[in-house]
């Protein structure tokens, strides 16, 4: 009963997010030269991304109120694990699956309406994007999770980092060029939807920097990680 | 009277402590009005209006409406912990009432929110964002009732949620849940004209449009004249009723407390 609950709730949540993008292509036709269809599977990509996020690192947001706060993060560290795989294998959130379900219907919806053929290759590609986009989120999330370190609970700057991923549901083509670049550049949540759906659309003049999302998503891990161990040292020196 | 009074202002102090989450919040906000922004600056790149509203229109409709849908949820969260943790049975041999405990604290919540939050950046979207003032002195007066009223509505549905929390576990999943089903049928996102006519028939008979919709209408003229009368009077409807409503579930739901705390 929870269980179901929670993954409804998360469509729902999501569906609420596509009618929305229904209700205004009722009216207009294309948005900045981008089509209902183009847009779904931004969507979709995203929504797919973020659900790996969601199901498997959940844990990620309660880095700083869970566990250093009341000290259950010293258990962690004592065991002879990596203290890392041990907090995010804590808990495997199913809620998130409703996410992934929806992501793939949307994905799917989208797909013949892209005017490209779907072969092995690019089935291969798209899932090879998808993985990407979540381990984008989760880098993310990581980085910002670990600065709890220093600062006990950091979860309002993860949360206010999370919410900048709203901008990717859309085409960056439609923001201020400064808005485009610190999405790419400086915190990548471009290359979580937009940049991978942007390689599927024929004529975006996006397929090349698309290509490195999986490289994004490698270097945004090693970075996290390399803070993540930093910010682990931090604590235990100055920790018992 | 006075004890509740008090159980405001501490709220605001509280509220004030907590800085990094203001500014957590600040910052999302601006965030969600670029993106806004930017959105129907590229709906309207090809055309001059949508159903009747210019690109100022809209996006003062937009905007309005994400300022007051913050305000209509209530303090549903602190019940349903209060109840999830079992503290309810403490809280209720305490010479006040928990649900009119809450509301007051919520209210010092809003007020803080407001002053804080809310003006601040709706000036700022004032100066930067197109936005417009109501048509009329007559709309923005209409405008402030309804959405006191709109407030009020939203208050009580979030508590008659919250008491739900007396028969579920994952409160997670019921507050998402009610997030989208608000977001969908109360026109926070977009007026309810742009919906398809089924649609717009529909949420003429739920309360979420009178939360967030009726007010945000009147202000920017899509409801005038008898139409927004009759618009106000079914938020009197709604306000009464959901009061009672939750007045009935509020005490089947003690009684169960009683029943098992002995």
């Amino acid at each position: 009963m929870d269980f179901l609950l929670g993954v409804l709730s998360v469509m729902l949540q999501q569906f609420a997010g596509i009618f929305f993008v229904k209700i205004v292509f009722d009216h207009i036709h294309a948005l900045n030269g981008w089509t209902f269809y183009e847009i779904l599977f931004i969507y979709g990509i995203a929504a797919t991304g973020r659900s790996i996020h969601h199901i498997f690192f959940d844990n990620l947001w309660t880095l700083g109120w869970q566990y250093i706060r009341p000290g259950k993060f010293d258990r962690l560290l004592i065991r002879p694990i990596n203290p890392l795989f041990h907090f995010i294998a804590d808990r495997l959130q199913q809620d998130g699956f409703g996410q992934l379900f929806i992501g793939i219907i949307v994905i799917g919806t989208a797909m013949p309406h892209l005017g490209i053929s779907w072969g092995i290759l690019e089935f291969f590609i798209l899932v090879i994007m998808i993985i990407s986009s979540g381990f984008i989120f989760v880098a993310i999330n990581l980085f910002f999770a670990t600065l709890s370190f220093w600062m006990v609970d950091s979860l309002p700057i993860v949360w206010t980092i999370f919410n900048l991923s709203d901008f990717a549901r859309y085409p960056l083509t439609i923001y201020h060029k400064g808005i485009r670049h610190f999405l790419t550049w400086i915190v990548p949540y471009g290359f979580t939807a937009f940049y991978p759906a942007a390689y599927f659309i024929k004529g975006s003049g996006f397929e090349r920097l698309a290509l490195l999302t999986p490289v994004v998503a490698i270097f945004s891990c090693i970075i996290a990680y390399w803070f993540w161990n930093r910010g682990l040292k931090a604590f235990t020196s100055t920790g018992s | 009277m006075r004890k509740y009074f008090e159980f405001a202002r501490v709220q605001m102090q509280v509220h004030a402590a907590y800085s990094a989450w203001f500014w957590a919040n600040t910052f999302s906000i601006l965030l969600r009005m670029l993106v806004i922004y930017f959105f129907w600056k590229a709906v309207y790149s090809s055309r001059t209006e949508i159903e009747g509203l210019p690109f100022d229109g809209m996006i003062t409709y937009i905007i309005i409406a994400m300022f007051l849908q913050m305000f209509v949820s209530g303090v549903g969260q602190e019940l349903a912990h209060t109840i999830k943790d079992g503290n309810v049975a403490i809280e209720l041999m305490r010479p006040y009432n928990l649900i009119t405990r809450l509301v007051a604290m919520d209210l010092g919540d809003k007020v803080i929110h407001f002053v804080r939050g809310a003006l601040p950046l709706s000036i700022l979207a004032f100066i930067f964002m197109d936005i417009t003032l109501p048509t009329t002195w007559q709309a923005g007066l209409l405008f402030l009732l309804s959405a006191f009223m709109g407030i009020w509505i939203g208050t009580f549905f979030d508590l008659l949620i919250a008491i739900l929390a007396f028969w579920t576990i994952n409160l997670w999943g019921l507050q998402v849940m009610k997030e989208a089903v608000i977001s969908f049928f109360s026109g926070a996102l977009v007026p309810l004209i742009l919906f398809p006519e089924w649609f717009q028939t529909i949420s003429l008979f739920l309360p979420f449009q009178a939360m967030v919709y009726v007010p945000v209408a009147i202000y920017t003229g899509i409801l005038t004249g008898t139409e927004a009368w009759l618009a106000l009077g079914s938020q009197i409807f709604w306000v009464v009723s959901l009061f009672i409503l939750l007045r009935i579930l509020w005490s089947i739901a003690i009684k169960k407390v009683t029943i098992f705390g002995g």
